[in-house]
């Protein structure tokens, strides 16, 4: 399982730093999601394989996990849900004033 | 319990911008009532800021305040230590004159119903930061501080200003991704996420490669954070289509935020690496020293000319750092602290030229001869240039003359040499923008206009510069102080740990 996790990270991770590279700035923006997507798996990971059962779960028997990183990664998770909204407004300007979405033609500052 | 030892009033300084702010969300209505409030709210701040720092002077006992009272490694700290306190002192007198600025600027921006509320919470953001003491409760301020002040840039009047904010944008959250990286690194390794805590787990075992993992990605993204040498190339263009109070702001407080990051790193998180840390520092603190200069002699916009001015000058404190002596750090401290007034002084001083320009534009054909006719502004100008260039009575020349002193002390000659002939290119740059500006004669389709910003906060910030560069020995002891207390790490752990080690 743990190797089934790291490569599904480094997957992610890998996919989303070759789009956030590319030129155009709609695949850039998805490569920005997909790597905030990676490393919150990354900060899943770091608590996951300690103890099998749900922590604050009475009854069911077994040694409880980590809750901590689950709770990082709420707050992560939250924090992306912000930028993602943010980033698309932002995309929607730049088409809009811009008519286009390659970045190499957002060069208004180099004048 | 008196007043002045309360652990609430460590809350005070993050807590009543974020309240003003949300008040002032809710109000968005009245918008002079919004700007007033700001200002009240951060006029409180301030006062709670000062009252914090010299409730701890001179007693070697920082203040800690637990969120919910759950006890130090499990809950979030709040903690307020002579580094934090001077930061966020500095952090709230310039944020104050910001509000004060916005509220006399005749931009559009600043009369958008949600300004003030982003400006309150970069505020936040930012005077949080400074005083957690939990690496994950730092994350979440700076991303409230990145995405207040990318907001505040894209709504900029400048038409690249939406441009500019989206490249700011991918690099702060670059960062933000490496401070979630580090994280993640430190929590597999010891098992805590409190700075204090962490510290001590970190001086038993620092062995493996976790931890120097967690270092590397700590020490980008407070490179990428305070625009240290090769992470630099967005800042100039952010700094310069940021509206004027806004980019008051980031040139001068929120780039020290990565040097409190770096200082944290070598005094108190990984004392046993900081030797490397130092190292590096120093090279890249003189990079971007030399780097910067020549950048802003080359430039045709004044307020990107002081954004590469803000590259060589945090270079300045990076290499007080990296030398890593009491007066070196000293020294660092108080550059930080007098940067942050000259420079946000300064940019005011620039906006408020290319307010009352023809065309509203920092760039040098517009401004050219347009401050024959603004006399108090040259005079404000010039001091401030004094103060960047550091020529004695401002308080420029303290730190420039505390770092060369710890340079000659310490040994390190090279760098002295380098630092000394680059150093020499901010009386260049500085001294050309006033001759171009103040001097020459103007084209003939150029004209100033009658009415521009108002003058109120650069004002108040040149008479800082010269008070502290007159009287500065209380302000060169607090400075010592807080270096004796970061050499001894011991006392930001038993504050925060107590005896529960």
């Amino acid at each position: 399982m743990e190797i089934i996790t790291a490569f599904a990270i480094g997957l992610t991770f890998s996919v989303g730093l070759f789009q956030i590279l590319r030129r155009n700035v709609i695949r850039s923006a998805i490569g920005l999601m997909l790597l905030s997507n990676a490393i919150s798996l990354y900060l899943l990971s770091t608590g996951a394989y300690i103890g099998e059962k749900a922590a604050y779960v009475n009854q069911v028997m077994g040694e409880p996990v980590d809750p901590f990183p689950q709770a990082l990664i709420l707050t992560a998770i939250v924090i992306s849900l912000g930028l993602t909204a943010f980033v698309l407004a932002m995309l929607y300007i730049i088409s809009k004033r811009y008519k286009t979405c390659d970045s190499d033609a957002l060069k208004g500052l180099t004048k | 319990m008196t007043l002045f030892s309360n652990p609430h009033l460590v809350a005070l300084p993050v807590f009543i911008p974020l309240l003003t702010g949300v008040i002032g969300l809710l109000s968005y209505h009245f918008s002079r009532f919004q700007a007033w409030l700001s200002l009240m709210g951060m006029a409180l701040s301030l006062a709670c800021s000062f009252i914090l720092l010299f409730s701890i002077a001179g007693t070697e006992q920082p203040l800690v305040f637990q969120a919910g009272g759950w006890i130090a490694p499990f809950g979030i700290t709040l903690i307020a230590d002579l580094l934090s306190s001077v930061f966020v002192l500095m952090s709230q007198l310039v944020l104050v004159a910001g509000v004060i600025y916005a509220m006399g600027s005749k931009d559009a921006c600043v009369s958008y119903p949600t300004f003030y509320p982003l400006f309150l919470f970069l505020a936040t953001g930012l005077t949080g930061a400074l005083l957690t003491g939990d690496i994950f409760n730092f994350f979440v301020f700076v991303e409230l501080l990145a995405i207040s002040s990318t907001v505040l840039t894209a709504i900029s009047d400048d038409p690249y200003g939406v441009e500019a904010a989206y490249k700011y944008f991918y690099m702060s959250q670059l960062a933000a991704f490496f401070i979630l990286l580090a994280v993640g690194a430190l929590y597999v390794s010891f098992g805590t996420l409190n700075m204090a805590h962490l510290s001590v787990l970190v001086q038993q075992s620092a062995s493996g490669m976790m931890p120097s993992l967690a270092i590397a990605f700590l020490f980008a993204a407070f490179m990428i954070k305070s625009a240290t040498f090769p992470f630099h190339f967005w800042q100039p263009d952010f700094h310069t289509a940021a509206p004027t109070p806004v980019s008051a702001m980031l040139s001068s407080v929120v780039v020290k935020l990565g040097a409190y990051g770096f200082i944290r790193m070598t005094t108190l998180i990984f004392i046993d690496n900081a030797e490397l840390i130092q190292t590096l520092l120093t090279v890249l603190g003189i990079a971007g020293i030399c780097y910067g200069g020549i950048s802003a002699i080359g430039t045709h916009n004044i307020k990107r000319m002081l954004a590469y001015s803000t590259l060589a000058q945090v270079g300045f404190i990076l290499v007080g750092i990296g030398w890593g002596t009491a007066l070196s750090m000293t020294a660092a401290i108080i550059f930080a602290f007098n940067h942050s007034i000259i420079k946000s002084a300064m940019l005011m001083l620039a906006g408020h030229v290319a307010s009352r320009a023809s065309i509203k534009s920092a760039s040098f054909d517009i401004v050219t001869g347009v401050g024959r006719k603004l006399p108090l502004t040259g005079f404000l100008f010039f001091l401030g240039s004094m103060g960047l260039a550091g020529i004695p009575p401002t308080n420029g020349f303290i730190n420039k003359m505390m770092i060369f002193k710890s340079g000659i002390q310490s040994g390190h000659f090279y760098g002295l040499i380098l630092i000394g002939l680059a150093s020499t290119f901010t009386l260049i740059y500085t001294m050309r923008a006033f001759m171009l500006i103040f001097w020459q004669e103007p084209k003939e389709t150029i004209y100033t206009k009658p009415k521009g910003d108002l003058l109120f906060a650069p004002i108040a910030l040149i008479c800082l510069v010269l008070v502290l560069g007159l009287f500065a020995d209380p302000f060169i002891e607090l400075a010592g102080e807080t270096v004796n207390w970061l050499n001894d790490s011991q006392i930001y752990i038993k504050a925060v740990m107590g005896d529960r080690l």
